[in-house]
């Protein structure tokens, strides 16, 4: 990975230069204004091929995206080491579900399957360890944990169809 | 009755100036042009008021003050190196010929110098502002361009010190100039000395650490008032004691609110400013004025450009960037006009510094900043001449 150099533009703003693998060059300016550019230099090339405005809010925005805070990719390897014991999956409740419009406590998943209901994505809303008094509503993403034969029971008990995969969420 | 008229007139300028402005930033055009235009214009209708003339007086000294303010000393120091040598080129390739050309227009010493450092330095609130706009700030060559701007800037500042203090001596000669020295050169070293100190004992921070809004603006404004007074009561220009009111804040942590407290007087008093100086411009010269002020804006131009591939190609840069390092180099403003209102109106010579320099100025900042955003379609036409 190649260094990040940093220099002052005075009455402008700093200026950060990285170096990419490809050759090509990424430099970001930071206005006094809080204003973000992004440029793009293409090797060799003295004008930028792009340039992106972007407002504060906005570039913490897609800060975040870029350092994998707003969403991790899950790595392979690491993945494959969850499966080893545990596997997580993203579940979609469909509207003719076996799951929908009940309480965990009616479904009584963990007797049944021993697998667990770690969070309940509703629309904007994320309900981390969701009471046994919530009811699954069609279009809910449930996150479950389990051993992965839990797991396995649990699609098969349940009918599930709609998984989504850790890493396209 | 006089206060009365006064602000009459005052109101009726800032009314032109809302009018005009807004025209001139539909079309993307330097605002300093237009204010001057204006004031040429209002000169028919109604004189510059004692009002107006302290308002214009108060304008250059909060300009100065933000120049202070937003200099960067510590890149000063960081890359004194590199500033050092951009700026010297600059200089040289720009500063003697404005000497050889206040002798050809048979200008006084005084004049002759004051017309050099008008001709040598570059707008840097125009050049900034359009590197900006034209999305340069990332470019090879916007790294030199600014080290030129902050050497000519700090240049300018130390010239205009010296000059006016010359003026307030009376004549030049040897014992005045190295009087006039020796008296910059301490002014200027106690607020460096007094900076530093406050950097490492934090005493300025505390005193100006205020809440309150008002009195926070109150306080910022002695410090700078009673600076620009302080160098003026010694007999140096105040616009000096106020760009080192500046730099001695700039070191402070409260910088950003500082600048946002005092930037609405700045954006007044120095449109007044320009106002007043457009004013001051003799209409009826200005006409006759026109090829002599293409003339030098040719020549000059040419030597700025020169000067600023030279440094391009000094620091390795490609062609194009080397050129459009120079192209940008031609706008000049604010500056220029301080220099040229330093010394009341000698009619007696053909071609008065004053309103030469109004036409100057107008001609090197509305064709200067076209030629910097069209720079591609010259170097285009300068590299292929060169090429076949």
């Amino acid at each position: 990975m190649s260094e990040i150099k940093e220099c002052d533009l005075p009455g402008i703003g700093k200026k950060f230069t990285l170096e990419l693998d490809s050759n090509d060059t990424l430099v970001v300016v930071i206005h006094s204004s809080g204003e973000r550019e992004v440029f793009k230099f293409v090797k060799n090339d003295d004008e930028p091929t792009s340039v992106t405005t972007l407002t504060d809010k906005e570039s913490r925005q897609i800060g975040a995206i870029l350092s994998g805070t707003y969403f991790k990719p899950v790595i392979e390897e690491e993945q494959k080491l969850a499966m080893k014991n545990v596997t997580m999956e993203w579940i979609k409740i469909e509207f003719n579900s076996m799951l929908a419009n009940k309480t965990i406590e009616e479904l009584d998943i963990r007797k049944k399957t021993g697998v667990t209901i770690t969070t309940i994505i509703r629309g904007e809303t994320v309900i981390p360890n969701p009471p046994s008094t919530e009811i699954i509503r069609p279009q809910d993403t449930v996150i479950i944990v389990g051993s992965n034969e839990q797991v396995e029971n649990f699609i098969s008990t349940y009918e599930i169809k709609h998984m989504i995969k850790n890493d396209c969420q | 009755m006089i206060v009365n008229e006064s602000i009459v007139s005052l109101g009726i300028s800032l009314l032109a100036l809302f009018f005009a402005g807004f025209l001139a930033t539909k079309i993307n055009q330097s605002l300093t042009a237009v204010f001057i235009v204006v004031g040429m214009i209002l000169q028919n209708f109604f004189p510059v008021t004692i009002i107006t003339e302290f308002i214009a007086t108060l304008g250059i000294i909060f300009m100065l003050f933000m120049f202070g303010l937003e200099f960067s000393l510590g890149s000063l120091f960081n890359n004194k190196k590199k500033i050092f040598y951009t700026g010297t080129c600059d200089l040289l390739f720009n500063f003697p010929l404005g000497l050889f050309l206040g002798w050809l227009l048979g200008y006084d010493l005084m004049e002759t110098l004051l017309l050099a450092g008008i001709i040598y330095v570059t707008s840097s609130v125009i050049v900034a502002k359009s590197i900006i706009d034209l999305k340069r700030s990332a470019n090879s060559e916007t790294g030199y361009l600014l080290n030129v701007l902050i050497f000519e800037d700090m240049f300018i500042a130390t010239f205009l010190a010296f000059i006016v203090g010359i003026i307030n001596y009376g004549h030049i000669d040897a014992k005045g100039t190295f009087f006039v020295m020796v008296k910059t050169t301490a002014f200027f070293l106690f607020f460096v000395i007094l900076s530093k100190a406050s950097k490492k004992l934090k005493f300025i921070d505390k005193l100006i650490d205020i809440e309150h809004t008002e009195l926070f603006v109150i306080l910022i404004l002695s410090i700078i008032v009673l600076s620009a007074g302080a160098a003026a009561q010694i007999g140096l220009s105040e616009a000096i004691g106020a760009f080192l009111a500046g730099l001695l804040l700039s070191e402070t942590r409260q910088r950003h609110r500082i600048a946002e407290a005092i930037k609405p007087f700045q954006q007044f008093s120095t449109a007044i400013f320009f106002v007043a100086f457009g004013m001051s411009i003799d209409y009826k010269h200005v006409i006759s004025l026109i090829p002599m002020g293409i003339f030098i804006f040719i020549i000059t131009s040419f030597s700025k450009a020169f000067g600023g591939y030279f440094i391009g190609k000094r620091y390795a840069l490609s062609k194009r960037a080397s050129l459009r390092l120079g192209f940008s180099l031609i706008p000049r403003g604010e500056f220029s006009i301080i220099l040229a209102g330093v010394i009341s109106m000698n009619p007696h010579v053909p071609y008065p510094l004053k309103a030469l320099t109004g036409i100057y100025v107008l001609l090197c900042a509305v064709l200067g900043s076209i030629i910097m955003k069209e720079s591609d379609l010259f170097t285009k036409w300068f590299i292929e001449k060169k090429d076949t």
